[in-house]
């Protein structure tokens, strides 16, 4: 017998697989669809007549289009995305390169965002319609609509261009090279105004369906029984009635996680924050056609990972999902 | 008193009309909140900004002059950009851009995921369960991270800006509608439509549209919402029409001035939120203020 978790990651991951082939057949089809020769796409503007043919047998674009298929395929799924057009490198390792920093701040805001929507959403769950309530709800409504990047743009203008109080952008600062505990202290200064305006919109969010799944669990008959029992106030609110709504909460950052990466990405334009975001930009303008499609596989890659993994959180937290 | 109203009508009794279905669902707008109002004046405001964009302004959103980058106020009430043209002028062109991509491509979307919904709610089974398995997926992928992939493959432009966004946009609109369509599909009228020999696609068009006009109203606003958004990301990134400047698009050159010129910013940026905020408020106003209308507009 295998151990319920072992399990449980198995068939997620068997599940995550129609996904996989999904992304990479759809991103197949968009350099198909593209007008002109799929080779020429792939080699850039104004290739040599050399680089061309190499590119034209490596991807076999001279065969037919399922044989193109598979070769594409078995290629993207092993990591080779080819060879960025720009730097000449491979495209899996400029990802790489670049990955961390979007780790540290993406990761950040999210632990920012679901500490902060967690405890405003119990909140205002606890005070289900009142005035406290009624102004969480209009200012969740609030931070959802704004876009990310216009919020970034209005934090520069005021905290980095006016107050002059925090950096306007980069990841440190550029003419001190500092080591040690001067440069993670230098890095979080920089961080501050990126990792706020990219938790904006989780946070709406999270609060949002935390309220709702809380309002929904403070009304359940185990609640009335704690109640009873003599369990108190707050180990009501926590234990019995978050230990359920945490499932909410969780599932909300798993489908949401895609909305947050492509935040990330005008986040990291705003504030020119070496991740992939600046990726995907460069691959745009410079028309890197490799290095744009294969930071969308990578990304699409991680979204689907970090979904499956808030499933499998999910069941764990609550047998009853468990078949 | 309102406890008449969830009387169920028996249904022998003759049924309403679809107007005065419609209407009956609408009524509601009779109790409208303060957010709902503000929703629509925000909107209004928007629209008609737009809309007579050349009696607010005699410049041309356009038009080159050597007065760059000049301070709001005087002749400039929004101030200049950095090629001298009149940022009121291009907020208000600007926005006729981001509104027409946004209903444009919301009309898009909201034809595919009313069909899908209908189809699946309608039928279930197998054909349900894939409809819906298709559904999923489209809503884990990065939808705009495809739409920055088929822009930047495909070209940019208006047309494929629409096209993208609507094609992407579907799965909110399925869903609710399918949840919808499968409380409908159980109702003793669909029966006796069917006993009566209708076919199902009379039964569809006649007796099961109606019953979701009203939700496809709410998924309306939210997506024209989440339209405009999308659109204003794609321009930000450098993947709208140049030669049609959305406010995205003025985003995006205020980003290059930003540490010298607030309102390159500030102004665009105000016209995007408005609509976006305006159009959610209307949305969840429609909706009575239901929780989780955010699960509309995946």
């Amino acid at each position: 017998m295998l151990p319920v978790i072992v399990k449980l990651l198995l068939r997620r991951a068997l599940l995550a697989v129609p996904l996989v082939l999904a992304v990479v057949t759809l991103t197949f089809f968009f350099i198909r669809l593209a007008p002109g020769d799929p080779a020429a796409i792939m080699a850039g503007d104004a290739p040599t007549p050399e680089f061309l043919a190499q590119i034209r047998s490596e991807y076999g674009f001279d065969r037919p289009v399922w044989a193109q298929f598979l070769t594409f395929l078995g290629k993207a799924v092993t990591g080779d995305f080819g060879i960025s057009l720009y730097t000449k490198q491979p495209v899996f390792s400029v990802i790489l390169e670049r990955f961390p920093a979007t780790v540290l701040m993406t990761g950040t805001a999210m632990v920012v965002a679901s500490l902060i929507g967690i405890l405003v959403g119990v909140a205002s769950a606890k005070r289900a319609g009142s005035r406290l309530d009624a102004l969480i709800s209009a200012a969740s409504l609030v931070g959802y609509s704004v876009p990310g990047f216009w919020v970034g743009q209005l934090l520069i203008l005021l905290f980095a261009v006016s107050l002059n109080w925090l950096p306007v952008g980069g990841m440190e600062a550029a003419r001190a090279s500092y080591r040690g505990w001067r440069h993670v202290e230098d890095v979080a200064w920089h961080m501050v105004l990126p990792v706020a305006t990219l938790s904006v919109f989780l946070l709406t969010m999270i609060a949002r369906f935390t309220r709702a799944a809380m309002i929904d669990a403070l009304d359940q008959d185990y609640v009335l029984v704690a109640e009873a029992k003599g369990a108190s106030r707050t180990r009501i609110l926590w234990h019995h009635a978050f230990r359920n709504a945490c499932v909410t909460t969780i599932t909300v950052i798993g489908l949401e996680f895609g909305a947050v990466l492509a935040g990330a990405v005008v986040v990291e334009i705003v504030f020119s924050w070496p991740g992939l975001g600046r990726l995907f930009y460069d691959a745009i303008y410079r028309r890197d056609f490799p290095l744009l499609t294969g930071a969308f596989m990578f990304s699409s890659f991680v979204v689907i990972v970090v979904n499956m993994a808030s499933d499998v959180a999910c069941t764990l937290l609550d047998p009853r999902i468990r078949r | 008193m309102k406890d008449a109203i969830t009387v169920k009508p028996s249904p022998f009794a003759a049924r309403p009309g679809w107007i005065a279905r419609l209407s009956s669902g609408l009524a509601s707008l009779r109790e409208l909140q303060v957010s709902t109002v503000v929703g629509v004046g925000f909107v209004a405001i928007v629209c008609f900004g737009t809309l007579f964009a050349p009696l607010l302004t005699a410049a041309d959103p356009l038009g080159l002059s050597k007065e760059t980058l000049l301070a709001p106020g005087g002749a400039h009430p929004f101030g200049t950009d950095d090629l001298g043209r009149d940022v009121l002028a291009r907020v208000l062109y600007g926005g006729r851009v981001s509104l027409s991509v946004g209903l444009f491509s919301a009309v898009l979307s909201l034809g595919l995921g009313m069909t899908i919904g209908m189809v699946a709610g309608f039928f279930g089974g197998a054909l349900d369960e894939v409809l819906m398995r298709i559904t999923e997926a489209f809503q884990i992928l990065p939808k705009l991270l495809v739409a920055v992939v088929v822009v930047s493959l495909i070209g940019s432009g208006l047309a494929n800006e629409i096209l993208v966004i609507g094609l992407l946009s579907w799965p909110a609109t399925a869903r609710v509608i399918r949840g919808r369509v499968q409380v409908v599909r159980h109702e003793e009228f669909i029966a006796a439509a069917e006993m009566s020999g209708a076919s199902w696609v009379r039964v569809l068009a006649r007796h099961v549209t109606p019953n979701v006009l009203s939700f496809l109203l709410v998924s309306a606003s939210l997506q024209v919402a989440s339209a405009i958004m999308a659109e204003s990301f794609l321009s930000f990134l450098g993947l709208g029409d140049p030669t049609h400047p959305s406010w995205g698009l003025l985003l995006q050159q205020g980003q290059l001035f930003l540490q010298q010129a607030w309102w390159l910013t500030t102004f665009p940026g105000i016209a995007l939120a408005m609509t976006i905020l305006g159009l959610n408020l209307m949305g969840d106003g429609l909706s009575g203020g239901r929780a989780g209308t955010r699960a509309a507009r995946r």
